[in-house]
């Protein structure tokens, strides 16, 4: 439901990229009900003082296949507001060709930077190759605001949830403590989440509180295996409305620090749908369209005399902003 | 470029802005599988249908405004990006076919959509195509690409041209450009000139006297231009009468009986014509009647009984017969007075061409509807083309100029309109889809005309019209010149 109202066109995408999607779906992990679950609506109001708010995102979106592999595109944005202006900063679209022959070197470039990828041999995934590639830029773009930054809250997109191939641990506990050096808070903000409680959506739960309102839930068995999250969980209902989202808050923080880096976004951003706008441009000046794809094939084509045999449906590709990496 | 589309005689082509191609360019359609060659002309040059590009404009628009930002784009992506948002559509005109490099009209066949190639065909290479023989050329002006552009006099002999656009694009100049060139070839041509626009046709600019100096004949109507009764026609004069000065049925029959009494006494003259009416046994209405016009046909101060005074067409036509233009100097002269001349004048052309006095004449008529009288538009293209005398009309008010004219029009000379109506009433021409017309008149560019017809072989031509040494009159009279705009100073403020 969210998904639809915050972006009637991801469905779009998601056709196009179902086999994208498995792989991160999989990822996120699904909790279980538990008898001692509660859930504690924090009210909050706005702080209005002078804190700049940043926001990263990162697009990957497949261009073509070409005889001898596959050609993808990144691109990503960082947007801040401050002084009651917003500003971006856009690097790419970046286009890649993996093939057979350089995977072994895109395997060993995410190696570099602890990013797991599925190197069997037999069945090798160039698949999720694009998706790994703008994780990478999308981390490195964190980190490049986590160190930069100073007091301000940064808004990530997708969750704290670290272990996967796309969030490994050490990376992102290592963004989450640089920022919290530089007193900077991070707040990750998931458009859809597959996280249940009690049989309904998390993100469900925020339509009997009155907003502005984080619905704190507490009670999570504790999590076990590779996949966890580096967050508290929360549901933040910012505004009136029906939307409502996941918004993973560092557990190394106090509650009262996280509560007023909310606070202070509320007073800073302007927050339509629950959501912060600096994050809603971020993810418009990453996402593709069909014309940036043609452009790209063009480019290929022009520069690289790459030919391409087949090319994702543009028809689809119509659909507007897709090929986010990490959210569905 | 690349086809895309074919509805009826409507080709749609994809192309990009460096392609460079203009409305009014040709291109040309190679189907390497057959040997043909497709003839095609952008008439119309739209952005492409790109898919989603709404969308991205709309997000484009929506924060430009208000975020401020940089792109790190080393590849420089974004140009290619712009590159696609920026594809052309072009619409385009089948016109012929080109096979083993001569021109035909047959367009029954389509060229392969991923087979073929498309290239720009240059107005000079075309016109080197159509060629038969240009060996009577007039130099109208240049192609786009700079390369002179001539028709052939043949192609405006025996036709019935248009020359029509807005005001102050040219028309006349381009007329007068026609007029010399067929001058040149030794052609009579008569100019019924409505502003007296065309009697400096003798003289360069610096005001001395140039080539055509003896072959322009300015006629001014109760000047250099009187004529005796003597020498009219009876049926010329009855028109004058009855077309030009109403005279009603009874009195007219009245007159003929004057006419041919004072003829049998050899005694046409002005003033035997004034006391016959006077002394001739009528009723008092009939007399009145023809009096009153015959005062008419006094003050018009065309009509002479001195000898010395009164000229002859057939001497006019005399000192033409090795080429050259009588121009009617109808400025100044009053409506009635321009129709007794034009009916004058055109009674005695088709008289002398019915003669063989002459053997044909070209007639450049300036905005006609001011002094041709309804059943002569008609005449025109029938009797009179017979007869020899190919008229060209020049006007600013193309809804002047009846639709069967256009129809039958051999040659149309279009210069920039941008009123719809105006171009709606154009597009009639039988020469030439409408849509043609309506697209590449509106955008033509100043002093340059789109050509249709049978100068051009059906393939409509845009040409920039060239300049010329001769003293032009076609300036319209302003008010305030630039020193007086200079010099003012408002009183008020
Ligand atoms: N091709 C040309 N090159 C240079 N000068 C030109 C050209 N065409 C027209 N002119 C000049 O532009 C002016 C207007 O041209 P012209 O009188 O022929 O226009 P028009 O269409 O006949 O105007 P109108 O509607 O008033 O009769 C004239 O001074 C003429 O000399
Ligand atoms: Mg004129």
């Amino acid at each position: 439901m969210e998904d639809e109202s915050f972006q009637p066109n991801e469905s779009g995408f998601k056709q196009y990229a179902t086999s994208h999607q498995q792989n991160f779906e999989g990822a996120t992990p699904i909790l279980r009900t538990h008898d001692l679950l509660t859930i504690k609506s924090i009210p909050i109001k706005p702080l209005f003082c002078d804190t700049p708010v940043a926001a990263v995102d990162v697009s990957s979106i497949k261009i073509g296949e070409t005889e001898t592999g596959l050609l993808c595109a990144i691109r990503g944005a960082i947007v801040w507001k401050h002084d009651s202006r917003y500003s971006y900063l856009r690097f790419g679209p970046f286009p890649f060709h993996i093939t057979e022959e350089n995977k072994k070197e895109i395997y060993n470039l995410f190696k570099h930077h602890s990013f797991e990828i599925s190197e069997d041999a037999n069945a090798p995934n160039l698949a999720n190759v694009p998706i790994r590639m703008g994780s990478l830029l999308e981390r490195w773009l964190q980190l490049g605001i986590s160190c930069s930054a100073h007091d301000s809250v940064i808004l990530w997109d997708g969750s704290l949830t670290a272990g996967t191939a796309d969030s490994p641990l050490n990376v992102v506990s290592q963004l989450l403590e640089i920022s919290r050096n530089r007193l900077n808070t991070i707040l990750a903000f998931s458009k859809t989440t597959n996280l249940r409680l009690l049989g309904h959506k998390l993100t469900d739960l925020g339509e009997k509180s009155w907003p502005p309102c984080l619905l704190q839930i507490n009670g999570f068995p504790p999590q076990s295996g590779p996949v966890f999250s580096l967050g508290n969980v929360y549901v933040a209902k910012l505004t009136q409305g029906i939307c409502s989202f996941r918004l993973d808050i560092d557990k190394e923080i106090s509650l009262e620090r996280g509560i007023e880096a909310v606070q202070k976004l509320l007073g800073n951003d302007l927050l339509i749908q629950s959501y912060p706008e600096t994050l809603r441009l971020a993810h418009t000046f990453s996402t593709f369209t069909a014309t940036e794809v043609i452009g790209i094939q063009h480019l290929i084509a022009q520069q690289y005399g790459l030919r391409i045999i087949a090319r994702p449906n543009i028809r689809r590709l119509l659909f507007g902003p897709f090929g986010k990496g990490s959210e569905g | 470029m690349r086809l895309y589309k074919k509805e009826g005689n409507t080709l749609q082509i994809l192309s990009f802005p460096n392609d460079n191609i203009e409305k009014g360019d040709y291109l040309i359609i190679e189907d390497s599988r057959v040997n043909k060659k497709l003839i095609t002309q952008v008439i119309d040059v739209q952005f492409a249908n790109v898919p989603g590009l709404l969308e991205e404009l709309l997000r484009d628009s929506t924060t430009e405004d208000c975020v401020y930002g940089e792109d790190f784009d080393p590849l420089k992506v974004s140009s290619h990006i712009n590159h696609i948002q920026d594809a052309w559509m072009l619409l385009c005109k089948i016109r012929g076919t080109l096979e083993n490099e001569k021109p035909s009209v047959n367009v029954s066949w389509l060229p392969s959509r991923s087979k073929s190639g498309i290239e720009r065909f240059s107005i000079t290479s075309l016109l080197a195509q159509i060629d038969n023989g240009r060996n009577l050329p007039i130099h109208i002006g240049e192609t786009k690409e700079k390369s002179p552009f001539t028709i052939n006099a043949h192609d405006l002999d025996g036709t019935l041209n248009i020359v029509t656009g807005k005001k102050g694009t040219g028309k006349s100049h381009l007329s007068k450009l026609l007029v010399l060139g067929l001058i040149d070839y030794g052609a009579t041509v008569i100019v019924l000139d409505l502003n007296g626009e065309y009697t400096n046709l003798g003289f360069s600019q610096n005001g001395e006297k140039n080539v055509y100096h003896d072959k322009v004949h300015v006629l001014t109507p109760g000047a250099n231009l009187k004529v005796s009764l003597a020498q009219l026609d009876l049926r010329v004069m009855l028109n004058i009468l009855v077309h030009a000065l109403h005279l009603p049925g009874a009195s007219t029959r009245e007159f003929r009986r004057i006419w041919q009494f004072l003829n049998q006494r050899r005694a046409s003259t002005l003033r035997e014509l004034g006391e016959a009416i006077k002394s001739w046994k009528c009723n008092q209405h009939v007399r009145d009647a023809l009096f009153s016009r015959y005062n008419s046909l006094l003050n018009s101060g065309f009509f002479t009984d001195i000898a010395t005074e009164a000229v002859t067409f057939e001497e006019f036509f005399g000192e033409t017969r090795k080429g050259g233009a009588l121009i009617l100097n109808l400025q100044d002269v009053s409506s009635v007075d321009r129709q007794i001349v034009v009916e004058y004048t055109l009674g005695k052309l088709v008289e002398l061409l019915g003669q063989w006095k002459i053997r044909a004449v070209f007639l450049f008529a300036e905005e006609a509807h001011l002094y041709l009288r309804e059943t002569y538009w008609d005449d025109i293209v029938t009797r009179m083309r017979h007869f020899g005398v190919f008229t060209t009309f020049v006007t600013n008010q193309p809804d002047t100029i009846r639709e069967n004219i256009y129809r039958q029009a051999d040659n149309i000379f279009l210069l920039n309109f941008t009123n719809e109506r105006d171009l709606e009433t154009v597009s009639r021409a039988a020469r030439v889809d409408s849509e043609t017309v309506k697209s590449i008149a509106h955008d033509l560019p100043h002093h340059h005309c789109l050509v249709l017809g049978k100068t051009v072989k059906d393939f409509p031509m845009v040409v920039k019209v060239r300049a010329y040494d001769v003293q032009t009159m076609g300036q319209t009279r302003l008010f305030f010149t630039s020193r007086d705009y200079a010099r003012a100073e408002p009183q008020l403020r």
